[in-house]
């Protein structure tokens, strides 16, 4: 068995955002999504996952993130899309929740965009449940559509089906 | 909150645990002018900070307690009812600091009720006088002259506020105690003086002392600690990473610094040690307490109060050490007529006894009561069902007896409010079992009971096996593993019977279950041969059980991590870790794994046959007993092969005459064990060797078992690449050579400077038959002979039948005496080779220790490589004894 450590590509994105309202917006598939740069801690790519066999079927596993283990979780998945090939060098964002270290598994991390109170939007009603959960909010800018991710939804695998 | 607030709940919590501790020894023995005095001082200095702070309730009933104990100080007799109302007095207290720590005020409310009752007892102690029928009902001016009702009463109204009256105060209740004294002479008077006088001095001797330590918050600690981890990890890595670079420039440094890692993990480690004495400080308490609720009469003895380990034990086996105090108070001892009756003294006797004992920490719990019923176990069984009569018959004494912990076991007659509901020896085998602990149990009946806890020193740092199953690696803690057993052989094959799989081994039929299997693990891609051929034998508590994974790859010492919050529900698992090559593996939770297996109700009876067994074999080594080319069978020890791996035909490469495979990513060669060893078409099997961590393939025929035997090479063979040969359950095998295998595949390597006539030859002593394994298995794979004593009494016996050692190594900590006496001892008879200590980690005392000794070094059990490096430059020092480099003394530090 060979290991593979994760490799940073981002650190401190905080110093990347440039206001409180700063999202990064991510893509998984098809969907788009803004993320609170002050929730990012580090974006990097995973290295070899261990499996947690009996873990929640979203969980990806195990990454040591620089000497730290991260708990791996694909949006992807999360989300009840097609799941990503995964694994080595898959694009991580790192995340504390609830004091646990998480990596979230996406496809891309876009620019930093600014969200304000003007851009927000409601609801569109016609959203499948299972998929509105993982919205905190709605923005449109640039004339698209932005739903910002519900974090908490997101990592809180005990109300999850 | 404050900072002085929060300083004072601290102190005032220790102050107070040990104030009812010395009141109830003070009981049993009233003599004790110094007890009193020590007790009076800590309830007074409570009392004059609760005034300082303005903490009126608590001032006030600290102020009517202080009176009473100031009572006995002056000489009072100390009977229950006084002291019931002291510690009456001291629980309260607790009550209110307790709530005052959580509000941030002190609770409302008044202890009118308590301060009567200590009045009264205040008033009677002083005789003469008849109790005080009203309590002290007035409000915040101050108590003190009204319960006394003594005349001369110069200054009630000017003290209680703030920490200049306490003087004032002292006088005060001195005034007062003389004028109630009886003879009241007054030559008494500046004794009487005196003896409030020093007081406030004391307790300033008192500060200043504890003014050598600081309180430091644990999550510091707790800090520090996970640093530790984590920079020992890095130093792990860090050393595999230059393990096979020649570069001395950095070889020195990265030894001082994995030798100061060390130190600091020890001295980190010790700074979150505790006594156990925190955990005794309750129990005379409740001795005393369940003495007069059962109307026994019961001593407590505790030894080793000062033994020392790590506070997250410590508050982990609080409850179940208590618990089985309890048990033995309540079931064990009996009444004082029964004793008599019995021809015992009326007194029975509790013992609790903490020592360090190799690694671990023993408490024993023990009673000279009537010990276990064994009938009354014997029917309580019956009636749970848990064993039929006819599997009763065939158990032993001990085996029945372990049915106590079994859930939901109680043989009390009568429910008590001590104990007897049913739940706890279950829940404190549960308990001690979590934290990688045994309890053990013995009785006489007549004679007493006896429960023996082994509890590890630390939780965080572990040996565990690591194990795969199905491509993926896990750790599994080494405490809960008895043995591997390999099925590949035709001797120890899995059974289905009636659909679930059972393995024979030996006498016991144990359950046995894939761990791929309890896992779900998918198979692997591409599988390597037959998987699952070896069975890891794990007991857990009672239960014995195994499991079979494909191989197990390594022994390491792991640092364990919790897992986070989303997978903490997970029950096999018990953690996880990041081993030396920087991957992440779980840690398997044998508790879990047990229950995975599916074992709730399996006969308890299993675990003591493997026990038993594996106690008579204890001076055995670990043999793989395998086939290689014509002639006889050869053998092995099990823990000088890092791994057996079946490989395929077209996986080895033949180039140049050698055999190559594709392993981790590398080109490993393979040698053949015997000449006559051919490579099969298909499946090969193929010993990975790694005596340095640059592993090698030995190609044999077959894997025909692996047993537990003892080895005594009795010819030394003349054939290469075999030690000699032995005979072993009346078969002839061979022992094969590794270091040959070495030196063929690497003729530049260091091994072939040594010719293997002249293969130094050292002396190992150690009483734990694991290192004596795997220390002699690296020593005679790294080109030494090596004979083995796993006593002080052993070691002299080898020294006196053949002297000639090229070094010896020497446990730090023998079953029979201490290591470094042994060397002393060796060295005035006359052995003049070096000697190194061997050490769990080889600390600052270990090496001070071992130089006291003139022992030329000390080294790490687990720093194997620092070891070899240590060995050679002893040998190559010759026989110089003593230590003179700093050389020795930086690797080892």
């Amino acid at each position: 068995m060979t290991y593979e450590a994760s490799k940073l590509v981002r650190e401190n994105a905080y110093a990347a955002g440039n206001a409180l309202d700063g999202y990064f917006s991510i893509k998984v598939a098809e969907d788009s999504f803004g993320l609170p740069v002050t929730r990012v801690q580090t974006i990097f790519r995973i290295g070899s996952v261990t499996r947690a066999p009996g873990g929640p079927a979203d969980i990806v596993g195990l990454v040591n993130l620089r000497g730290k283990i991260v708990t791996a979780v694909s949006l992807r998945r999360r989300l009840g899309l097609t799941p990503e090939p995964g694994g080595l060098g898959s694009l991580a964002i790192g995340i504390e929740h609830q004091k646990e270290a998480f990596a979230l598994l996406v496809d891309e991390v876009g620019d930093v965009l600014t969200l304000t109170a003007e851009t927000a939007i409601v609801a569109p009603p016609h959203i499948a449940r299972r998929r509105a959960r993982f919205a905190a909010g709605y923005h449109r800018i640039g004339g698209k559509i932005l739903p910002l991710l519900n974090i908490d939804a997101v990592f809180d695998f005990a109300g999850a089906d | 909150m404050d900072e002085m607030l929060k300083e004072f709940l601290a102190e005032s919590a220790e102050q107070i645990e040990a104030a009812s501790a010395q009141i109830v020894a003070f009981e049993r023995n009233p003599h004790d002018a110094a007890l009193i005095a020590s007790i009076f001082r800590l309830v007074h200095t409570i009392k004059g900070t609760c005034g300082f702070l303005g903490l009126d309730r608590l001032q006030k009933l600290t102020h009517h307690a202080e009176s009473l104990i100031g009572c006995l100080r002056e000489g009072a007799k100390a009977t229950p009812d006084v002291v019931s109302a002291i510690l009456a007095a001291v629980d309260r207290v607790k009550i209110l600091l307790g709530e005052l720590e959580e509000a941030g005020e002190e609770p409302a409310g008044d202890d009118t009720d308590l301060i009567a009752l200590l009045d009264r007892h205040v008033a009677s102690c002083q005789s003469g006088q008849a109790p005080e029928p009203e309590p002290v009902s007035e409000p915040e001016p101050e108590p003190k002259p009204a319960p006394v009702g003594l005349e001369t009463s110069p200054a009630p109204a000017e003290e209680v506020k703030g920490p200049a009256t306490q003087a004032d105060l002292d006088a005060l209740v001195a005034s007062l105690r003389r004028s109630a004294k009886q003879p009241a002479p007054p030559a008494a008077t500046p004794v009487a003086e005196k003896a409030a006088e020093p007081k406030p001095a004391e307790a300033k001797t008192g500060e200043s002392k504890s003014s050598e330590t600081i309180r430091i918050n644990l999550n510091t600690l707790e800090r520090i600690m996970n640093l530790v981890s984590e920079l020992v990890l890095t130093r792990n890595q860090l050393i595999e990473l230059t393990r096979h670079k020649e570069d001395e420039t950095l070889k020195s440094p990265l030894q001082r610094l994995s030798a100061m890692t060390t130190d600091l993990q020890d001295a980190v480690m010790r700074a979150r040690m505790q006594p156990v004495e925190r955990v005794f400080a309750n129990l005379p308490r409740m001795i005393r307490d369940l003495s007069n609720d059962l109307h026994k009469k019961i001593n407590l003895v505790t030894e080793g109060a000062d033994t020392e380990l790590d506070r997250q034990l410590i508050d982990l086996i609080r409850d179940p050490l208590t618990h089985l105090v309890r048990n033995c108070a309540d079931h064990g001892i009996e009444t004082p007529e029964e004793r008599v009756r019995a021809g015992k003294p009326p007194e029975g006797t509790v013992r609790v006894a903490a020592a360090h004992e190799a690694g671990q920490i023993t408490i024993e719990i023990s009673d000279d009561g009537r010990g276990l019923d064994i009938n009354k176990i014997k029917a309580k069984a019956l009636a749970l069902g848990l064993a039929s009569t006819a599997q009763l018959e065939r158990m032993s004494e001990d085996e029945i007896y372990r049915f106590i912990f079994s859930a939901g076991f109680s043989t009390a007659d009568k429910v008590t409010n001590v104990s007897g509901r049913g739940v706890g020896m279950d829940v404190v085998r549960e308990n001690i079992q979590a934290i990688g602990g045994s309890v053990a149990l013995s009785s006489t009946p007549g004679r007493g009971a006896k429960f023996a806890l082994k509890i590890p020193l630390t939780l965080a740092i572990a040996p565990a096996l690591i194990v795969e199953a199905s491509g993926q690696r896990f750790a599994l803690p080494q405490h809960s593993v008895v043995e591997a057993v390999g099925l590949s052989g035709g001797e120890h094959r899995i059974e289905l019977v009636q659909g679930s799989k059972i393995l024979q081994l030996r006498e016991a039929v144990l359950p046995i279950a894939s761990l791929a299997e309890l896992l779900h693990l998918d198979a692997p891609e591409h599988s390597a041969g037959e998987p699952e051929q070896l069975a890891v034998i794990m007991r857990v508590g009672a239960q014995s059980f195994g499991v079979t994974v494909d191989a197990v790859t390594d022994v390491q010492e792991i640092v364990v991590k919790p897992m986070g919050g989303s997978l903490s529900h997970l029950r096999a698992f018990s953690g996880h870790t990041i081993l030396g090559d920087g991957s992440v593996v779980l840690i398997l939770d044998p508790n879990g794994i047990c229950q995975a297996v599916g074992l709730e109700q399996s006969r308890e009876g299993a675990a003591a046959r493997v026990e038993s067994g594996r106690a008579a074999q204890s001076d055995k080594t670990r043999l793989v007993y395998f086939r290689a080319g014509a002639g006889v069978d050869k053998v092995l020890p099990l823990s000088s092969i890092a791994r057996i791996e079946t490989v395929s035909s077209d996986r080895i490469e033949v180039s140049n005459g050698m055999m190559l495979m594709h392993h981790q990513g590398r080109l490993t060669s393979i040698v053949a064990a015997a000449p006559d060893v051919d490579l099969k078409q298909g499946d090969n099997t193929v010993f990975i060797i790694s005596p340095d961590g640059e592993p090698f393939g030995l190609l044999i025929d077959e894997i025909l078992d692996i047993i537990e035997e003892k080895l005594d090479v009795e010819i030394s063979g003349e054939q290469p690449g075999v030690v000699g040969a032995a005979e072993i359950g009346g078969r002839i095998v061979e022992l094969l050579d590794i270091s040959y295998f070495i030196e063929m595949l690497r003729p530049g390597h260091e091994h072939s400077r040594r010719k293997p006539d002249h293969k130094p030859r050292l002396l190992l002593v150690d009483d734990a038959a694991f290192f004596r394994d795997m220390l002699a298995a690296t020593l005679q794979a790294s080109g030494f002979d090596v004979v083995k004593a796993a006593s002080a009494a052993q070691a002299q016996a080898c020294v006196a039948h053949d002297a000639r050692f090229d070094a010896l190594l020497i446990d730090a900590e023998l079953s029979d005496g201490s290591g470094y006496e042994l060397a002393e001892r060796l060295r005035d008879g006359g052995i003049s080779a070096p000697m190194l200590a061997l050490a769990p980690y080889a600390t600052r005392e270990v090496i001070r220790a071992a130089e006291a000794a003139g022992m030329a070094a000390a080294v790490g059990k687990f720093q194997r490589n620092q070891l070899l490096d240590l060995l050679r430059a002893c040998l190559e020092q010759g026989e110089a004894p003593g230590l003179d480099s700093s050389f020795a003394r930086g690797a080892a530090a």
